[in-house]
């Protein structure tokens, strides 16, 4: 409706003003004509091609601080990939399939006895989508209240300052910005030789809406989205086994006493996991779809089968159509936009923020990035601490991290120390009967400063946000110790994993 | 750093009168109008230093901020101001004296205005003071000397390679509560240099004030967070330039990436001007004023624009996973406004009012002709130009809008042949 609202802008207006045309006119003079349109278009502040979470949140705040702004979005819907097939939809699933395996295998020893469980996946299904719409439609209603255009289409740059739109519903418009952000965002990686169906051969998208339970499932990549997905359709039936290239799982990015404990963990849930293990080939021609896998250091090749293959192995920027040839703007080898510190591309009036540029692919790293950019352009000054981004995994028990996990502080000579405090100690954790995990800090064995949390259990992915805030100012772990931390809870584990660290805990 | 002037003052004299506030505010013994001056620690790690030189002489007054003499360690030379306005009285430890331990004596300092004939050269005070009576705040730190350790204690005098801090309060807990038990007041706070972030001051800062740790090393960590606080944008490796050429040529190809063949094609529609001709002299006549055709049909064009049924074409993924996501119900399917703009070209140039005898079987040809027709449209003999009698209002519209751009015209037709006068008045 917005975009239908701002195209007679476009089209009327030079229309009237070229009515002095002669009586006769040549043709080629006519079709000149509609060029002139889009070049009297008047000229926004800010130009955003991508309603992602980059992209809506830099709209928004864009419009908070007076600026003209417009958002192009070719999805038909805001919320990119995160609320639309990613973060919002698998948490859904996640939780609604927790539940349901808790009450198939945690309920008599709590003293509740269930009769008949059945599952209904459509309604599994239905009951995400609700979720996702929405949260969907409330980022079109925050445009709205903000003063955000909304133009649905796909959007590419015709030079420096002038995008041309393909609208959704046909036909094109074009805009001009005195500033643009491209907030394009990413895609998941194909896996070369399996072609994604999005039925047998998936990826995440494919892994949120499948009709059926499959029997059996392969998971290519044991980073975070493929475990997530796995343990989805784990708890609803499914035999999953997770191959993985790397000698962790979660990413190399988790603390490695972390992975290995949340591997132990999901084991016992009843995944499969293969680590080392390179895939070589695909093949999706017969009856169950096939991976030819070897261990990395070679000589174990065999074959695995599955009824559904999910390919999980990242991300890669996404940039296709958008013209960036047209405009000179290189990537990096990895089809990265190329940006400066403050995000300015080789063009200082356009900037790049979110997935389609540097940094760890995350929500949440976007938003803060979309926020800083707005506040360059607007104020002059703008940042993102990206020593204090936090990563959360959200199996059951939850694994969160922020800050440097003890690999990496090995790796670069760092001395540090180790507190721990296992939620077994753990009231709140007992009372629950849920205690399987840890929290994990790391500080400075000199001046006691936080250097990074690791936890895996209960709500981790909730606590973390206090291992964030302490790393934000500079705290040290007795900082944390010394404040006062609500008993019963979860939280105390955070609390006396502090007290390990530059002391002892009282409860372990 | 060298903000940790150990120098010892009577810090008492902040009364306006001095002679009597001073000995009014305490009840320290110490506190006489002669004041012990022991080697300033100027920096944590710092046990010992050489004299360079004294810029005052005995019996010479000084003021506030005036350089009293010159330190050198191993690290620089630095220069010791006083803090409050006094009297050298006498000098004991002379320029060039070597490896002077912190806390030593190396002058006696009085009070502006005594009479320093009467005046007794206090004991030297070796003994370590306990660090609580300095953490009452600056009134009530009166004693002369820091203890035999580096331990700083209250001073009158601030060096000036270091400065003085304000720090963001409440403090950590940390620090607050190591301030305390070590008896750190607000004054020995403040020379201590924050690296937290925004200038907050950690646990590392006021242990390594304190010389428990290595001085260097909360600056060394605060810069190694600063580090890790941006993002890694050295070593970018571009593209290589083969293969963005190749993503670029496709994108020549095809405008719309997800849909890498569009056919274009051309829908005709003939328009007699006739009617619009009249309305523009009849317009002429009465009102006098002269309306170019241009008008008629840009108004035309704007009118038949609105509300145009959707273009067909294979649903995206998107829409796909919108559909299996129940969006698209939401989405209500509706016509949306086009863009289009006819290009116009006279069917025959030299008759001017015309009407369109046999082209009228070839319009309704064309009104009800399925795609496949259209692949053979009616060759009408046409040139450049715009006729006031029978026009063909042509569009090239990628295959998919061809419904679309067919209402369009036949929308423009309508207008322009029945009712062109209702586009103007």
């Amino acid at each position: 409706m917005l975009a239908s609202r701002l195209i007679p802008r476009y089209t009327v207006r030079p229309v009237v003003a070229r009515s002095t045309l002669p009586k006769v006119v040549s043709a080629p003079a006519l079709s000149q004509w509609s060029r002139a349109y889009s070049a009297s278009s008047d000229e926004k502040d800010l130009v955003i091609i991508g309603g992602g979470v980059a992209g809506y949140v830099a709209a928004i705040k864009a419009g908070q601080e007076g600026l003209n702004v417009a958002c192009i979005e070719k999805r038909g819907v805001l919320g990119g990939t995160c609320l639309n097939v990613g973060c919002i939809p698998s948490k859904s699933l996640l939780n609604n399939s927790h539940l349901y395996h808790q009450i198939l295998h945690d309920t008599k020893n709590r003293g509740i006895e269930v009769g008949d469980v059945k599952l209904n996946l459509a309604n599994l299904m239905k009951a995400k989508e609700s979720s996702v719409s929405g949260l969907t439609k409330g980022i079109e209603f925050l445009f709205k209240k903000n003063g955000v255009e909304y133009i649905k289409g796909e959007g590419s740059f015709v030079n420096e300052h002038e995008i041309k739109v393909a609208l959704n519903d046909g036909g094109e418009t074009s805009v001009k910005g005195k500033n643009i952000l491209i907030a394009t965002g990413s895609e998941a990686t194909p896996f070369p030789g399996l072609e994604i169906d999005e039925k047998r051969v998936i990826t995440s998208t494919g892994a949120l809406s499948l009709e059926k339970i499959p029997e059996s499932m392969l998971v290519i990549g044991g980073g975070i989205i493929g475990l997530e997905m796995a343990s989805v359709w784990s708890r609803l039936g499914t035999k999953v086994t997770v191959v993985e290239f790397l000698g962790q799982i979660g990413g190399p990015g988790m603390d490695t006493e972390v992975s290995k404990t949340i591997q132990k963990l999901l084991k016992k849930q009843g995944l499969e996991f293969k680590l080392n293990t390179k895939v070589l080939s695909g093949d999706a021609s017969g009856e169950k779809v096939q991976l030819n896998v070897d261990s990395v250091k070679g000589g174990k090749e065999e074959t695995l089968d599955a009824e559904t293959v999910l390919v999980a192995i990242g991300r890669r920027p996404y940039t296709a159509g958008l013209g960036l040839e047209n405009i000179g703007l290189e990537t990096d080898e990895r089809g990265r936009v190329i940006i400066d510190s403050e995000y300015r591309t080789k063009h200082p009036h356009i900037r790049s923020v979110g997935d389609v540029t540097f940094g760890p692919m995350l929500a949440h790293k976007a938003e803060e990035e979309a926020v800083a950019a707005i506040e360059h352009i607007k104020k002059g000054h703008g940042h993102v601490n990206y020593a204090a981004i936090p990563s959360v995994m959200y199996t059951h028990p939850e694994v969160a991290w922020v800050g440097q996990s003890e690999q990496d502080l090995k790796n670069q000579n760092i001395p540090y120390r180790v507190g721990t405090f296992p939620f077994s100690a753990n009231s709140r954790a007992k009372t629950n009967l849920d205690t399987d995990g840890l929290v994990k800090m790391l500080a400075d064995p000199e001046t006691d400063r936080l250097l990074g949390v690791h936890i895996v259990g209960p709500n981790a992915g909730e606590m973390i946000a206090e291992g964030t805030l302490a790393l934000e100012y500079g705290a040290s772990s007795e900082d944390i110790a010394r404040t006062c931390h609500a008993h019963p809870t979860l939280a105390e584990a955070f609390k006396e994993a502090a007290m390990a660290t530059h002391g002892k805990a009282i409860h372990f | 750093m060298a903000s940790l002037a150990a120098v010892c003052r009577a810090t008492a004299r902040l009364s306006s009168n001095p002679a009597v506030g001073a000995r009014a505010f305490t009840s320290s013994s110490r506190c006489l109008a002669a004041q012990n001056f022991t080697m300033p620690a100027l920096s944590p790690t710092m046990t010992e230093g050489n004299i360079a030189a004294w810029n005052v002489k005995e019996g010479d007054s000084f003021s506030a901020g005036d350089v009293l003499l010159e330190i050198e360690t191993d690290k620089a030379t630095m220069d010791v101001e006083a803090q409050e306005d006094g009297v050298m009285f006498k000098i004991l430890s002379q320029g060039g004296a070597k490896g002077v331990q912190v806390g030593t004596r190396i002058a006696v300092v009085a009070e502006p205005g005594d009479d320093l004939s009467s005046l007794e050269v206090p004991a030297e005070e070796k003994a370590s003071q306990p660090a609580e009576s300095a953490s009452k705040g600056g009134a009530a730190a009166s004693q002369a000397s820091s203890s035999g350790s580096s331990q700083p204690q209250s001073s009158a005098v601030k060096t000036s390679g270091g400065g003085s801090y304000e720090h963001k309060l409440p403090l950590l807990p940390s620090t607050g509560h190591l301030a305390a038990q070590k008896g750190l007041s607000q004054e020995d706070l403040s020379k201590i240099k924050p690296t937290g972030p925004n200038g907050r001051l950690l646990k590392g800062d006021v242990l390594a004030f304190l010389g428990t740790i290595d001085a260097e090393t909360p600056a060394a960590i605060s810069s190694r967070f600063e580090k890790l606080g941006h993002l890694d944008l050295s070593n970018i490796k571009v593209a290589a330039p083969p293969k963005k050429e190749e993503p670029a040529k496709k994108e020549a190809a095809a405008p719309a990436p997800k849909a890498p063949v569009v056919e274009n094609l051309e829908i005709n529609v003939p328009v007699s001007l006739s009617k619009v001709v009249e309305v523009q002299n009849k317009i002429n006549d009465t009102l006098g004023v002269f309306l170019p055709l241009s008008t008629f049909i840009s108004r035309a064009a704007d009118v038949a624009n609105a509300d145009l049924p959707p273009a067909s074409r294979q649903p995206t993924a998107e829409e796909l996973f919108d559909q299996v996501l129940g969006l698209d119900k939401v989405k209500a399917a509706r016509g949306t406004r086009g863009v289009y703009l006819p290009q116009i070209s006279a069917i025959t140039p030299s008759s001017f009012v015309s009407g369109p005898p046999s082209k009228k079987s070839d319009i309704i040809d064309i009104l009800t002709a399925k795609p496949k027709k259209r692949a053979s449209p009616p060759v009408i003999p046409t040139v450049p130009g715009l006729s006031s009698g029978a026009n063909v209002f042509s569009l090239v519209v990628p295959k998919a809008e061809e419904e679309r751009a067919q209402v369009f015209l036949e929308r423009c037709k309508a207008i322009l042949e029945e009712e062109p006068g209702r586009l103007v008045l």
